[in-house]
């Protein structure tokens, strides 16, 4: 069905308070502390109190039952509209598009959104954790139809489509490695990146396989991180600290057939949430300055490039050996470094680092010059779950 | 069951079926595929459920199909998540397309993992894991 997102909400609300905790090894702390601290900070940076903030939607570990009220709970906040996101690795632009729905609506004036996660203390406190490698609770994982296969976890999941797409499209592992050496040079300029070692072509081809054609460096991080956003109307956020970062569109889709099914592992839902998305903003692929794609694994990065129409699908691999990615080149993507070579906190520090780059923070080593527009987005649930933000220059 | 066979070897783990998915494991103990097949439209659905995903109507039979399918798409395990699986690396799990439609996941079996393909077509067959449970799996055809 062809839908007709509003443009009414373009550039009416803004990203005016950002926060990250601590990231990376984190022991002791738990992903609701961690969140807590990623939220202080965004209050600080705004300049905002805990009683300016009526709106909070978040979302933490699948098993922290009523996410947001613990959250809240913490802060000594009460809410106009509060919920806990159930939309994965999509639910934190998800939570920023609720977040300015709920603000034109009236519901809210000023909506605090992040996620929170302690996933490498959760994979490393025992020995048969860090075998599982698993953070989701044993009652959700399959007892059927994978387990007794040998099949486990997100990995392999995304390796399906990285082979689809080598099969119909001649992509290579070449390519990935493109993906995991460009975010890992970006990273060596975040000095809060977990990954301070520069990666070479050949340490990647010596990597262990961890399940084929994913080595270890097409994975993404384990990591005890945490990050916030404060949203609220453009115009009032003029009395605030920091300049305001303008929301200028969303977009989200949802391939709840399934990720094994259709075309959807090569075609992902990346494709319909950002037509939505350009749709609401007025702009095409040709606007953007700057990405920060949701980097679970390389794969993902190659396929959203082709869905987003930064190039044509099946050019991807072509499109990251030309060097677009890095700093410099044609579309600087996961300037911070990304889930690979950063951190991981689930799409948050994506956001975290678009705004960043939206208000020009960086010197000269990290920020894209003249940048104007960045596309961020978000992937998860069981891999077809997308959402897609646009921000402009603050 | 005689003592040698007890030993404290982790084991693979057992298929759990939900009451949706039992008629699947019983025709799988007795060698044989069966998955949903629509009386309203005529399709095949898998995994189980009790409405047709493609239609909503609830009238079903579980119809035998022909285990003849190919690999939609496959990935080789190299790390081992489970301590049954250390003996195993590197395997295969594979994404295969029944001729009537539906989608497994399995494993190849019977061709060493750097040759398995996209496309490649396969066959089922069965293997016992415990009394009166089996588990399809796929070969080249
Ligand atoms: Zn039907």
């Amino acid at each position: 069905m062809n839908i007709n997102p509003s443009t009414a909400f373009r550039d009416k609300c803004a990203i005016v308070g950002i926060g990250n905790s601590r990231l990376g090894k984190v022991p002791g702390v738990s992903s609701l502390d961690l969140l807590v601290e990623a939220m202080v900070n965004a209050l600080d940076d705004a300049g905002l109190k805990t009683s300016d903030i009526d709106g909070l939607i978040c979302r933490g570990p699948d098993d922290a039952y009523g996410h947001h009220q613990l959250i809240g709970a913490r802060l000594g906040i009460n809410a106009n509209i509060s919920t806990t996101m159930d939309n994965g690795g999509a639910s934190q632009i998800l939570s920023i598009a609720m977040a300015v729905m709920a603000i034109e609506a009236g519901l809210a004036t000023t909506v605090l959104c992040g996620f929170g996660r302690d996933a490498w203390s959760r994979t490393h406190v025992t020995e048969e954790a860090r075998v599982r490698n698993e953070t989701r609770p044993a009652s959700q994982r399959p007892r059927e139809f994978g387990p007794e296969y040998g099949y486990f976890g997100a990995v392999a999941a995304h390796a399906f489509g990285a082979q689809r797409h080598m099969h119909l499209y001649g992509t290579t592992r070449d390519h990935f490695a493109e993906i995991a050496i460009a975010f890992r040079e970006h990273a060596l300029r975040n000095p809060q990146a977990q990954m301070k070692k520069p990666l070479t072509k050949a340490d990647y081809d010596a990597a262990r396989l961890i399940v084929a054609p994913f080595g270890l460096f097409d994975c993404s991080l384990r990591s005890d991180a945490a990050g916030a956003v404060i949203v609220t109307k453009k115009d009032r956020a003029k009395d605030l600290k920091q300049p305001p970062v303008p929301i200028k569109g969303f977009g989200s889709f949802n391939n709840l057939r399934g990720w094994f099914m259709d075309d959807n592992m090569v075609v992902t839902a990346a494709k319909k949430s950002g037509e939505t998305a350009y749709k609401m903003a007025g702009l095409g692929p040709q606007d953007v300055d700057t990405a920060q794609l949701y980097d679970c694994f390389t794969y993902m990065v190659l396929t959203q490039l082709e869905d987003y129409g930064f190039c044509k699908k099946g050019e991807g691999g072509e499109f990251v050996a030309s060097g677009a990615l890095k700093l410099g080149g044609r579309l600087p993507t996961n300037t911070s470094g990304g889930q690979l070579s950063e951190s991981h906190c689930e799409g948050m520090l994506q956001i975290v680092e678009g705004a960043r780059q939206m208000r020009h923070t960086y010197g000269a080593e990290r920020q894209v010059k003249d940048a104007e527009i960045a596309l961020i987005s978000g992937h998860g649930g069981n891999q077809v779950c997308h959402s897609t933000l646009i921000l402009g220059r603050a | 069951m005689s003592d040698a066979s007890i030993s404290d070897k982790p084991q693979k783990p057992i298929p759990r079926p939900s009451p949706e998915s039992a008629p699947y494991w019983e025709a799988a103990a007795q060698h044989k595929l069966r998955v949903q097949k629509c009386n309203a439209c005529g399709q095949h659905w898998f995994p189980p459920s009790q409405r047709c995903p493609h239609c909503t109507a609830a009238d079903f039979s579980w119809a035998e199909v022909s285990g003849r399918g190919k690999v939609f798409s496959f990935v080789v395990f190299h790390r081992v998540y489970h301590p049954a699986f250390e003996g195993e690396v590197p395997y295969v799990v594979a994404l295969v397309e029944l001729a009537e439609g539906p989608r497994l996941l399995t494993n190849i079996v019977g061709i060493a993992p750097d040759e398995v393909r996209c496309e490649m077509a396969v066959k089922v067959l069965f293997e016992d894991v415990a009394a009166g449970v089996a588990v399809p799996k796929f070969t080249p055809a």
